[in-house]
């Protein structure tokens, strides 16, 4: 047990310290170095964590490191650094980058507990703290209305889930008298007749609750658009691509038991939330002229497809599903990262363009971006594709991975109701292509609004590390693959 | 000394009026006591638990909620100030410019 395993953690949080406290020093025109800062300051931690092996746990088994954790922590990781490369230009001359820059480090230590917790109150702290950042960096553009109003939705209907969360942590407390994972699942198993009491599906609806409001899941996914599309973009871009996965995780950890506790009744609730998710994600974002709130929805859509990782039944491909649900989340984390970094720069170049403009993310102003802006306008291709699940991308590895253990599982259960499923799944990614075509329409065969514009290279180079990461784990999946079943067998279903 | 249902049974009644409040209220305001409600109705639970099941860990899982909660309203009322400077209003219908 070394507290090195800490070591991306501690480095992050002093980092946020160090931040804020420069802030107080250095003059408003030199804050742009704060960002370079966190991004150094990333890196380092990403290093951390893929250099650092070995597993432990600390402070009194509330924290774990394993394979499981790492995963999620190196997709925050990643989201953040590319927000921050990012936000190096978004939020450029800005006097309050200090606490932009804090926060956004606070948020991602919060998502990186939340992967470690190993007991509901550890869980229930890094949820809140990587919470109560994003409010903030909602709202962070505080003069402008849709920003807040972007803010106060996400605001309320963040801190109601988090409310419900705890309330059925209490309950979970009560039936079994412990608030640490291990200790939960020991006392379930050692008390079988516990298992079937009325009172574990009410805990577990608050929990189910709680948690599909982050992973914005159909019937919670109300705040979803209007937050995504009010943010400043590059958070919309933590919000869609590293929040949300920080709810798949809390879930993975926290639904082992209730997957121990009463299997069936678990999976087939997630069947219907999952199917209805994709759906109803991929049906909406057709009808959407702002890409920030398209993107939105399609990001809905893909929280379903994730979410079919709790549908296998048969270990092995429970097993499976659950790798493929961390495969898509961390293609999801690329792609969609680099998509609203993408939209980023159209912003820019609009804004460059004409000051006065109110909605940067209209599809119209895509029109030629092939020509305006080649190197976004290639890189949004891709992750629009890659989005839809074509091959070679980290979307399909991801997709298909989930897809195949849940056929498979159908085969073996001999239950039409999954192969069901995986059909609505498959004709739900080929309705996204028509949408995701659109944009593509737009970009490469309508005429250009505008001269050729010289994209800002810190958004050049998060586009093109976005871009990287979801071509290669498409072209070269292997180690990926391992990565992510790893972290699935530590669940141990 | 009364029995853990009774505990309980406070927790669900306020966690209902917290709930209620939320659906019905328009106010900023209101809504951020709703949610108040709605944390103190689980804190009062974990508390209640943690009495009968003579543990302390439910109590010390109370404090942290309680910490986070006022956090949490800090944030909440930061928020509703900044909002108001520039629209003028905390009314929840009157900030709709992101709709579909």
């Amino acid at each position: 047990m070394s507290y090195l395993l800490l070591l991306p953690e501690l480095l992050l949080i002093s980092l946020a310290l160090v931040i804020v406290l420069l802030g107080l020093m250095i003059s408003d025109r030199s804050k742009n170095l704060l960002g370079y800062l966190s991004a150094g300051g990333l890196l380092a931690s990403i290093v951390f964590i893929l250099a650092i092996k070995g597993e432990g746990s600390f402070f009194y088994d509330a924290f774990v490191v394993d394979p499981l954790s790492q995963i999620f922590k190196l997709i925050f990781a990643v989201v953040s650094l590319l927000a921050v490369i990012a936000s190096v230009t978004y939020f450029k001359g800005s006097r309050n980058q200090d606490e932009y820059y804090a926060l956004l480090l606070l948020a991602t230590v919060g998502m990186m507990v939340v992967a470690s917790a190993n007991d509901l109150v550890a869980l229930f702290v890094g949820f809140e703290l990587a919470s109560m950042a994003t409010y903030v960096l909602a709202g962070f553009e505080k003069r402008n209305p849709a920003s807040l109003e972007a803010a106060l939705k996400y605001f309320v209907i963040g801190s109601l889930s988090s409310a419900l969360m705890l309330f059925g942590m209490s309950l979970v407390y009560g039936i079994t008298g412990y608030t640490s994972i291990p200790g939960i699942i020991e006392f379930f198993t050692t008390n079988p007749q516990a298992a079937t009491g009325a009172i574990n599906i009410v805990a577990m609806l608050f929990l189910v609750a709680g948690f599909a409001f982050k992973m914005a899941l159909v019937p919670f996914h109300m705040w979803a658009p209007d937050t995504y599309e009010g943010s400043p973009t590059v958070v919309s871009a933590l919000l869609a691509a590293g929040s949300k996965k920080m709810g798949f995780v809390a879930a993975f950890k926290v639904l082992v038991l209730a997957l121990v506790a009463m299997r069936a009744d678990i999976q087939l609730a997630f069947a219907v939330l999952a199917v209805v998710t994709m759906t109803y994600g991929n049906i909406v974002a057709i009808s959407q002229r702002s890409i920030k709130r398209m993107l939105a929805y399609s990001s809905i859509a893909q929280a379903g497809y994730i979410s079919l990782a709790f549908v296998a039944i048969t270990p092995e491909m429970s097993q499976m599903a659950i790798g493929g649900g961390i495969l898509l989340a961390l293609g999801h984390a690329l792609m969609k990262g680099g998509a609203f970094i993408a939209v980023a720069v159209v912003g820019y170049m609009v804004l460059s363009d004409n000051r006065n403009v109110k909605n940067t993310d209209d599809l119209e102003h895509f029109a030629g971006l092939g020509k305006r802006a080649p190197i976004t306008a290639f890189a949004m291709l891709v992750f629009l594709l890659a989005l839809a699940g074509i091959p070679p991308s980290a979307g399909f590895i991801g997709k298909f991975v989930i897809f195949y253990s849940i056929t498979v599982d159908a085969v073996i259960q001999a239950s039409g109701w999954m192969l069901f499923i995986v059909i609505v799944a498959i004709l739900n990614s080929a309705l996204s292509i028509y949408y995701y075509a659109r944009v593509i329409r737009y970009m490469y065969v309508l005429p250009p609004a505008g001269e050729r514009i010289k994209e800002p290279t810190p958004y050049v180079v998060a586009i093109v590390l976005a871009l990287i990461g979801t071509i290669g784990i498409g072209v070269y999946p292997e180690p990926f693959i391992q990565m992510a079943m790893d972290a699935a067998k530590v669940l141990g279903v | 000394m009364a029995d853990l249902y009774s505990y309980l049974l406070v927790a669900i009644i306020i966690f209902t009026i917290g709930s209620y409040g939320i659906i019905t209220q328009r106010s900023g305001i209101k809504i951020l006591m709703c949610i108040e409600l709605l944390l103190n109705a689980a804190n009062i639970n974990l508390v209640a638990f943690s009495s009968f099941n003579g543990s302390a860990t439910g109590q010390v899982f109370a404090l942290f909620s309680i910490a986070i909660a006022a956090a949490e309203a800090a944030i909440g009322f930061a928020i509703l100030i900044a909002l108001f400077r520039i629209r003028d209003t905390i009314n929840l219908d009157n900030i709709n410019i992101l709709r579909w």
